[in-house]
């Protein structure tokens, strides 16, 4: 029973990273495109593209956070 | 240091005889910021016109860099510093035009060279391809009823040409073939239009007498000499550059300070006597500046006309190209390197907080604890320390910057506080089915303990995906968070008190903060309720010291705290509404979560990494090697394999490495720039830019005199 409780938790986890690193995907896509596109006009614009193409991965982070939490908080509780 | 340098806008009037003279000066004080003259802004005034001698610097500046571009000078050429006397005494004895007659002798020579054996190639092309006919080169001309085509063809035409005249065809699948036709001037059209489908392309045969061959060795002999010559041309070339690569980047230097100055005027207003210049210059320096011009220059006056406050109404209320006073950053030697983010963003305003000092602070504090460990933080402080002292480039200077200070954290983190390298904790007890190695157990070193044991937390350093610390680690990334945000907060309130005064600026970022101070009790208060019934009991011991935490917090407590936070919202959501309408709370509320729980990303990326060296390190020493992450079990497999571990281990930690400057550069910046910034920042300030020229290639008698 504890076995299949942890595997829930385990597929909740995996579940959190990959739904948000899907939706941090479809985000940076568009910006990534459009970084590039920007890059190629002028090179100086690196520096702010960079930091355009990691403003999604918040997303991404909040999915591992939750999996952080799954897989090491709630076995506990 | 917060507020950018207050600036008094001075107003330098002066009888047009003096122009040349002041502007001399200007240059010189490196400390004006010209005020640019508009059409109409005066009654009486005009803009000036371009010195006289500019039209002659201006021709002479290009024949210079027209010079410099033919000889292959730029910037990168090493040439050695000349005086600016001497330069000048050259340029006036018209040295720039004698140069331009040799260079240009020189030049037409070779281009006159290029052309002739661009033509022999082009002859000797056609030669060779002529040679494998039999027929002499004065054959192929010179008929009355007779035309010839010669080409090259893809496909063989000789049985569709049958009966049409003579045809000469040579085949070679590597060379191509080729083809001589000799038709009646009738039928010449008929043989073109069978050629074409053929895949005809014609060439113009060379004019000359006798065979082939004899003309090929002859070409081939003439190309042999231009090439000698042109060899005679590249050295005379190299020889002047050798000659006037000093004088010409110093020509360049002299001229182009020249055109600038002699075009000054253009942005000055002036009358057929006088001139007015406008000018900001930093208030401190204003005396010091109007007293150097009126003693240097004495047909003209400097009046200081204000200080610019820092309340926006000023601003407002004066003239448009009086409006914007400059923004002179005030920075120290480090601080000035964290200058880079900023501008990234926009120029501070003159009345707002220059965010740089703060960056200085938490850019590489929160670069450091992500990476927060001394494996990698040695290299980061090795380049980044090799940048600083070497790279130019700003953009690698800024890398160079973060990477040097950001690694100087990350040892501090990674030796105090996680205390491991290359993700492996320096030393730990193991637990039975655990794949974590310590550095104490891999190289048997149990005198480790005695050492580290005595200040790292808990004895072992805190663990980044142990689940001991995990909590630990989340909850201090959030109070972080909270923490540099509230800064922000004050920040913004700070700024729009300096521009409207308290009253306003409170009602207008104060609601903000007084949400955030709800949300953030709010979520204290639900976090101990629902999550942690009420208690936290945690023991830590770091440097000996206990700092256990152990807090009970009773029912009645948490409600009254959640309470206070429900009223923070409350009064914070009824005073944003008055500043930004009631949409805003909508919006303040769900970004105010946000914004505290993207800092959990501090963790989060840290331990993303320790999971990835956790693998790459099993993968290694474990797989290849063959080490028992167990100290008390014994290595048994083959130097060969361990060697290969070893590269393996290499690799894959290289590869962590490179993540980490770029996750955790980035992530820092972000938090930076997004979260932190945009509580407070507006930007879109113009920067303090001083006339002044940068000296490399010449040097001022001036200086020379006064050392």
């Amino acid at each position: 029973m504890v076995d299949t409780a942890l595997g829930f938790i385990a597929i909740g986890a995996g579940l959190a990273v990959g739904l948000a690193g899907i939706g941090t995907g479809m985000a940076q896509k568009d910006i990534g495109a459009a970084a590039v596109g920007a890059i190629t006009e002028d090179p100086k614009m690196l520096g702010k593209a960079l930091m355009f193409m990691v403003l999604p991965e918040t997303i991404v982070i909040f999915g591992l956070v939750i999996a952080i939490l799954a897989c090491f908080v709630l076995p506990g509780m | 240091m917060f507020l950018p340098e207050s600036m008094s806008r001075i107003v330098i009037v002066g009888a047009n005889s003096y122009i040349d003279e002041t502007t001399d000066v200007l240059y010189d004080l490196e400390n004006i910021h010209l005020i640019d003259h508009t059409v109409d802004a005066d009654e009486g005034f005009t803009l000036g016109t371009p010195r006289p001698n500019n039209s002659a610097n201006t021709e002479r500046l290009l024949k210079v860099r027209g010079m410099s571009k033919e000889l292959g000078i730029n910037k990168h050429t090493k040439t050695q510093s000349i005086s600016e006397s001497e330069i000048r005494s050259q340029i006036t004895s018209d040295s720039v035009e004698s140069i331009e007659t040799e260079v240009m002798a020189v030049t037409g020579r070779r281009n006159d060279l290029n052309q002739r054996i661009t033509d022999l190639n082009a002859k000797k092309k056609s030669l060779e391809l002529l040679a494998r006919l039999p027929i002499d080169l004065d054959m192929y001309s010179g008929y009355r009823s007779i035309s010839s085509i010669v080409g090259r063809i893809e496909k063989d035409p000789t049985q569709a040409l049958a009966g049409m005249g003579e045809v000469y065809f040579d085949s070679n699948k590597k060379e191509g073939n080729v083809i001589a036709v000799f038709v009646k001037n009738d039928d010449k059209a008929q043989a073109q239009s069978i050629l074409s489908e053929h895949g005809f392309s014609e060439i113009a045969v060379p004019e000359g007498t006798g065979s082939v061959n004899e003309n090929l060795a002859a070409v081939n002999s003439e190309l042999d000499a231009a090439n000698k010559d042109m060899e005679v041309v590249q050295k005379d070339m190299q020889d002047l550059f050798e000659k006037h690569k000093h004088s010409l980047r110093a020509y360049d230097e002299v001229l182009a300070v020249d055109v600038e100055k002699g075009t000054l005027p253009i942005r000055i207003a002036t009358t057929d006597y006088t001139f007015v210049i406008d000018a900001w210059v930093p208030a401190a320096d204003a005396e010091t500046v109007k007293q150097t011009i009126e003693s240097k220059v004495p047909g003209t006056f400097v009046e200081i006309e204000e200080e610019r406050s820092r309340k926006q109404h000023d601003s407002d209320e004066a003239e448009d190209r009086f409006k914007t006073a400059p923004t002179k950053m005030r920075h120290g030697k480090i601080s000035k390197l964290f200058e880079y983010p900023t501008k990234m963003m926009s120029i501070p305003k003159y009345n707002e907080v220059d965010p740089t000092v703060l960056i200085a602070i938490f850019l590489p504090l929160f670069f450091g604890f992500m990476v927060g460990d001394v494996g990698y933080a040695i290299p980061f402080i090795i380049l980044g320390a090799y940048g600083l002292k070497f790279a130019k480039n700003p953009d690698w200077r800024a890398i160079a910057t973060v990477l040097f200070f950001g690694g100087i954290w990350a040892f501090i983190f990674g030796f105090f506080f996680f205390g491991e390298a290359l993700g492996m904790h320096f030393v730990g007890e193991y637990t039975e089915g655990a794949v974590t190695y310590t550095w104490a157990g891999l190289l048997h070193l149990d005198n480790l303990h005695n050492f580290f044991g005595a200040f790292l937390m808990n004895g072992h350093g805190v663990g980044k995906i142990d689940a001991e610390y995990v909590g630990m680690l989340l909850r201090l990334s959030v109070y972080v968070g909270i923490l540099h945000l509230a800064i922000g907060y004050i920040v913004a309130i700070y700024n729009k008190t300096v521009q409207h005064g308290f009253k306003h600026g409170f009602l207008e970022k104060g609601g903000q903060f007084l949400i955030f101070i709800g949300v953030v009790l709010l979520g204290f208060a639900l976090g101990f309720m629902l999550i942690m019934n009420g208690e936290l009991v945690e023991p830590l011991k770091i440097f000996g010291l206990d700092i256990s935490i152990n807090w009970h917090f009773s029912n009645e407590t948490l409600l009254a705290i959640l309470g206070a936070g429900a009223a923070f919202i409350v009064i914070g959501s009824i005073i944003l509404a008055k500043a930004e309408g009631a949409m805003q709370i909508l919006v303040e509320l769900p970004d105010t979560f946000g914004i505290i729980l993207s800092y959990t990303r501090l963790v989060a990326i840290g331990m993303s990494k320790a999971g990835m060296a956790l693998a790459f390190n099993y993968i290694a020493l474990g797989m290849f090697a063959g080490i028992s992450p167990d100290p008390t079990i014994t290595t048994n497999n083959g130097i060969i394999m361990i060697i290969l571990a070893l590269v393996v281990f290499c690799v894959l930690q290289l590869m962590i490495w490179t993540l980490a400057i770029l996750s955790g550069g980035l992530h820092a910046l972000r938090l930076q720039l997004v979260e932190f910034m945009i509580r407070f920042y507006e930007g879109d300030g113009v920067e303090f830019n001083p006339l002044k020229f940068k000296r490399i290639k010449t040097f001022s008698d001036k200086n020379v005199k006064e050392a």
